[in-house]
């Protein structure tokens, strides 16, 4: 390594930018660009934040749906950008998350990599450092949690590992700051030179393995004499590595050096580069077919010997053990079910008196009020009629009703979910659960992605990401609508009061139709669970499994950090794409309602054309209508329904004319309305039965198909739902017609 | 309006109808689908395959052999031999049918979408063993060369199959079959499974039920006349000679620890430590690969820590983390008890 200033190759520099415009990085100004890399659940996006405070953005990797945070920060006039990289445990690209973090770190060439390391698991956190030392020199290592592995009577010597490693370590406490002054001195210091780091190689694997890797790593270094590490690069050879391969043949390889060109190098000339490839062909024949496994068990080997010299052991643990005394209580066989069912209740129920309030103060402000003073602003401006209502009653009332339901709730249940996540209580009602979610051919984690959907659909299609292994994230995928969301809960109560809570006497009404909802609630959790059955054997059938559920130790959750990411990561992105959906929903709405052919709106031509379909699976035009313009989100259904009502029915004296949603202020006056439009108690359990098996909303088909990538996967999860709540209309009535 | 108990009754019949049409493996669809894959141009490529594995045994095949093959009539089976020689791919001379170059060229081409087709099956898909064979059979005939180089990329250049056979190259290389047949390995010695023969599907159900799996290690304990006893995972048994046919070993060097007591970490009692002796054969792609990347390894310690409400899965403290994993996973991890090794150790 040269102390010459970076990028004094002007070819390399130019290659360089080309990389990182593929890689997803605008060519920004900077001056440093690091990467953050480690192992899941180290800590790696406290010292994001710690590091980068929030002026940070978050985006996806380019084709990937995997989250990637980048930051900027000046640090002694230096600007610095951060990329927060995947938390995986090798770097061996077995899967995206890996290949993303790899692909980073090697063609991207980042001028200093901070490798984030948990003390308390220092052997399987160094596996991951040596794999990034054999791609790059320019490493600080930032052994994190010091304050937790001294608990548990672990201490590391800094100062050893650093001599062990060859590149700086910084021991700290990222949540309190601790260390984060020290990293960036190393990291500015590695930036402009000071520190020559002699990172620590593997050597010798089994002799049967080292011959190979030897003698094609001569060849490597043979034609390619500025790649730093010839051995890793033939280790990957060997591997098939698809990234390297390519990278030989194209030549790039020779410009991932570290080292500016002194000299000219000769240009590598295809013949070499194909003799490269060929000879590395050759020698795969000849590998042992456990050649991985070798690998893998000479990388443990090396990190256990060095976590040998470095750690302390048998220090007296500090206190008493916390984890394992909540693991006792929190996973036992009498307490672990129930103690799991009151949190969750608790956070329901948090969720559910909490965002009352605030929902009713949103609806008086966005509909109540703004709406009146907005439409009489637009005809004193002087807007034809037409435009007013399209614009005021169509789009402006759609997106302000789907703001003031979905809101509260999300602004309430995510950032709670999230706690609940960062202190890692989450995983372990995973493991409680597994077994359950065994049987039905699905992972323990889509307990979690299922209570998320109670929150909202696109959420829980969102939080799927958790689950990494393909057969069973697509179950929970397709799975997730059967999850009664927010948008649906005020339907079921609204209907189960007026109609069910009706049959039974005054007393015992409001226990009736809460009961008839979580009926509809449970009954989802079932039909979740046979999906995920039936798929799982069916059409799912082939798709790869493989099972992993680290528990992480609990941790303070850190308050502040999960309302703002939890607010930005979740609340806002969901909003943002109902409130897209919305707009064009409420425009369609309006204009339905008041586009005439002939006698009647268009509405009214399709609530007719619709009504005999609708009275045969025992529900009407008006609901199927509903569902179908506002299938953008559950939340304007019950609005729309009333306002076709009004239109179709005829009823005078109620509602806000033609295209105008509205709400009726008691259960009582909405009954009568419905009732008039012709509802009868089968059409409620109908409709009951129907908002929880019916096509999920199009902002959650719309993430469905940014997560799977998949037409045909969307295709299923948006029909497969719809023909179940058809089939079960169908049945419940005529059976009911039957026996009535 | 239509009455409730006919529209039940006609929907009913919808239903039943549907699933005799399309009921996955026996309805009517599917059915005809699998008969309109029968073309001329699948048995040619399948009698060419035929003549080219008889080829690469030292044999020549004849009609009859063939015929068996195609589950056909010899009267079936010979217009297919005087089509494949039409088209310049056999030559059938005194002894049989023999490929031609452009013959051998094609047939290695099909081997080799089919071999590529079972490594994908076994690496990225959950389809379980017994059916890589059959459903590569279909894909052979579907795939066209660019399709198949572009599948060899995405899999990583693989050079062998999942049982063990080479996968030829893009320019027709197939480097020599490895190992020795279980028949001729020596009595006394440890071995490692390299190959399992695919075909026919009953012997290597049987093979795969006896828990044989390509990397799997036996102990080859005496050769009688009804075939060869093993020992493997803490039990003895005697595979038939025809069973031990579709076997390929490779020798260990001697040393190499000859049996394991069977204990896998299914076996561990909670806080007792032990220490991993392998991951079996049978754990493959990305679950093995999970597992090493989490330090599961050879000589691995690891701890049973926590069992979950419902008892399945158990955590487990590997290398300072605690995780968790299911009874089928832990079933594949051969461990030793603290006391073996202390034995061991000192003799």
């Amino acid at each position: 390594m040269s102390g010459l200033p970076l990028g004094s190759c002007v070819g390399c520099s130019q290659h360089r930018t080309d990389s990182l415009v593929r890689l997803g990085l605008s060519p920004d100004k900077w001056d440093v660009l690091i990467a953050l890399a480690g192992n899941p659940n180290v800590g790696k996006s406290t010292v994001f934040n710690a590091l980068t405070g929030l002026r940070q953005h978050t985006g996806n990797w380019p084709g990937k749906t995997i989250v990637r945070a980048e930051g900027v920060f000046a640090h002694q006039g230096k600007r610095m950008k951060i990329v927060d990289l995947p938390g995986t445990y090798s770097l061996q690209a077995g899967s995206v998350d890996e290949e993303v973090a790899r692909d980073f770190i090697l063609f991207g060439r980042p001028d200093v990599t901070i490798a984030v390391v948990d003390t308390t698991r220092l052997e399987r956190n160094l596996n991951l450092v040596l794999q990034i030392l054999d791609i790059t020199d320019r490493v600080v290592v930032y052994l994190n949690l010091v304050d937790e592995a001294r608990r548990r009577g672990i201490a590391v010597e800094a100062r050893l590992l650093e001599r062990e490693l060859g590149v700086p370590v910084v021991a700290g406490i990222a949540r309190e700051r601790v260390g984060i002054d020290s990293l960036l001195d190393a990291v500015h210091r590695l930036s402009v030179g000071d520190i020559l780091n002699q990172p620590y190689r593997l050597t010798q694997h089994t002799d049967e393995v080292e011959d190979t890797v030897a003698a094609l790593a001569q060849v490597v270094d043979d034609t390619f004499p500025r790649v730093p590490n010839a051995r890793w690069v033939a280790l990957r050879l060997l591997n098939a590595d698809e990234a390297v391969i390519e990278a030989v043949r194209s030549g790039e390889l020779g410009q991932l050096g570290d080292e500016p060109a002194i000299v000219d190098h000769p240009v590598t000339t295809e013949t070499a580069r194909t003799h490269v490839l060929d000879t590395a062909r050759r020698f795969r024949w000849d590998l042992p077919i456990d050649f991985h496994d070798r690998i893998s068990e000479r990388l443990y080997a090396a990190t256990e010997e060095i976590a040998g010299k470095v750690q302390l052991r048998g220090l007296k643990k500090v206190g008493f053990d916390v984890d394992r005394t909540l693991d006792a209580l929190l996973t036992s066989r009498w307490l672990g079910f129930p103690l799991m069912l009151a949190i969750l209740a608790a956070v329901f129920w948090i969720t559910i008196e909490g965002a009352n309030v605030p929902s009713g103060m949103l609806a008086t402000l966005l509909i109540d009020t703004a709406h009146p003073w907005l439409k009489g602003l637009g005809g004193a401006v002087g807007l034809p009629w037409w435009l007013n209502g399209f614009l005021c009653d169509g789009i402006y009332l759609a997106t302000a009703w789907v703001i003031a339901v979905m809101l509260p709730p999300m602004a309430i249940f995510f950032p709670l979910f999230t706690l609940l996540e960062d202190f890692g209580y989450l995983p372990r009602v995973a493991f409680n659960l597994d077994a359950l979610f065994r049987s039905a051919g699905a992972h323990g984690k889509q307990a979690l992605t299922m209570c998320m959907g109670f929150g909202c659909n696109a959420a829980g299609v969102v939080a799927t990401r958790v689950i990494d292994s393909p057969r069973e994230r697509l179950i929970a995928i397709i799975t997730n609508n059967f999850s009664l969301c927010n948008g649906r809960w005020p339907t079921q109560i609204l209907i189960a009061t007026i109609f069910i809570g009706a049959l039974a006497p005054a007393r015992l009404a409001g226990l009736v139709s809460a009961a008839a909802v979580v009926g509809i609630a449970v009954l989802g959790i079932l039909v979740m669970f046979v999906t995920s059955w039936l798929l799982s054997r069916t059409v799912l059938r082939g798709e790869a499994t493989s099972f992993s559920l680290e528990l992480p130790p609990y941790r303070p959750p850190r308050i502040l950090q999960t309302l703002y990411t939890s607010l930005i990561d979740r609340t806002l992105i969901v909003l943002w794409r109902a409130v897209v959906f919305a707009i064009p929903a409420g425009a369609v709405i309006w204009l339905v309602s008041n586009i005439y052919m002939g006698e009647a709106s268009l509405a009214e031509h399709a609530t007719t054309w619709l009504n005999p379909f609708g009275i045969f699976i025992g529900l009407n035009g008006v609901i199927l209508l509903a569902y179908v313009v506002a299938i953008p989100a559950n939340e304007i259904v019950i609005p729309t329904v009333l306002m076709l009502t009004v239109l179709t029915a005829d009823v005078a004296g109620v509602g806000s004319g033609a295209g105008v949603m509205f709400e009726l202020d008691n259960a009582d006056a909405t009954g009568q309305l419905l009732r008039a439009g012709g509802w009868t108690l089968l059409t409620a359990v109908n409709l009951m039965l129907f908002s929880l098996l019916h096509n999920p909303c199009s902002t959650t088909i719309y993430t469905i198909y940014r997560e799977t990538q998949s037409v045909k996967w969307t295709t299923l999860a948006a029909l497969l739902p719809l023909v179940m709540g058809l089939t079960v209309c169908f049945l419940v009535t005529q059976v009911w017609r039957l026996l009535g | 309006m239509v009455g409730p108990g006919f529209a039940l009754i006609v929907f009913f019949g919808v239903t039943l109808l549907l699933a005799l049409l399309a009921w996955p493996g026996v309805g009517v669809a599917p059915r005809l689908l699998r008969r309109s894959r029968l073309g001329e141009r699948v048995r040619l490529e399948d009698a060419l395959k035929h003549v080219f594995m008889c080829q690469q045994s030292g044999q020549v095949c004849s009609l009859e052999s063939l015929a068996g093959r195609l589950e056909v009539s010899t009267a079936q089976a010979a217009p297919l031999l005087s089509r494949l020689e039409e088209l310049g791919l056999v030559q059938v001379d005194g002894d049989g049918p023999v490929l031609t170059h452009d013959g051998v060229q094609t047939a290695v081409r099909i081997v080799r979408t089919h071999r590529l087709w079972e490594r994908y099956l076994a690496d990225r898909t959950g389809v379980p063993p017994i059916e890589w064979h059959d459903q590569a059979e279909r894909m052979e005939h579907s795939l066209s060369p660019e399709q198949t180089d572009r599948l060899e990329s995405r899999l990583g250049h693989p050079s062998w199959d999942p049982h063990g056979d080479p996968i030829p190259t893009s320019d027709g290389e197939i480097p020599p079959a490895p190992g020795i047949g279980l028949l001729s390995a020596d009595t006394g010695c440890t071995v490692e499974v390299v190959h399992l023969e695919d075909e026919p599907r009953e012997i290597y159900d049987a093979l795969l039920d006896d828990g044989l799996v390509l990397g799997g290690r036996l102990a080859v304990i005496a050769r009688t006349d009804r075939g060869v006893h093993v020992r493997s995972g803490g039990r003895e048994w005697t595979l038939d000679s025809i069973a031990a046919r579709n076997v390929s070993v490779r020798k260990l060097p001697a040393g190499t620890y000859a049996e394991l007591d069977g204990i896998t970490l299914l076996d561990v009692q909670p806080d007792e430590t032990v220490r991993v002796v392998e991951i079996s054969g049978a754990c493959q792609g990305t679950q093995r690969r999970r597992l090493l990347d989490l330090g599961v390894v050879r000589g691995t310690e690891i701890t049973p820590e926590l069992v979950s409400a419902a008892g399945d899965p158990v955590a487990y403290r590997i290398r300072g983390a605690l995780i968790a994993l299911r009874g089928a996973q832990a079933s594949w991890i051969a461990v030793e008890r603290a006391e073996n090794q202390d034995a061991a150790e000192v003799a």
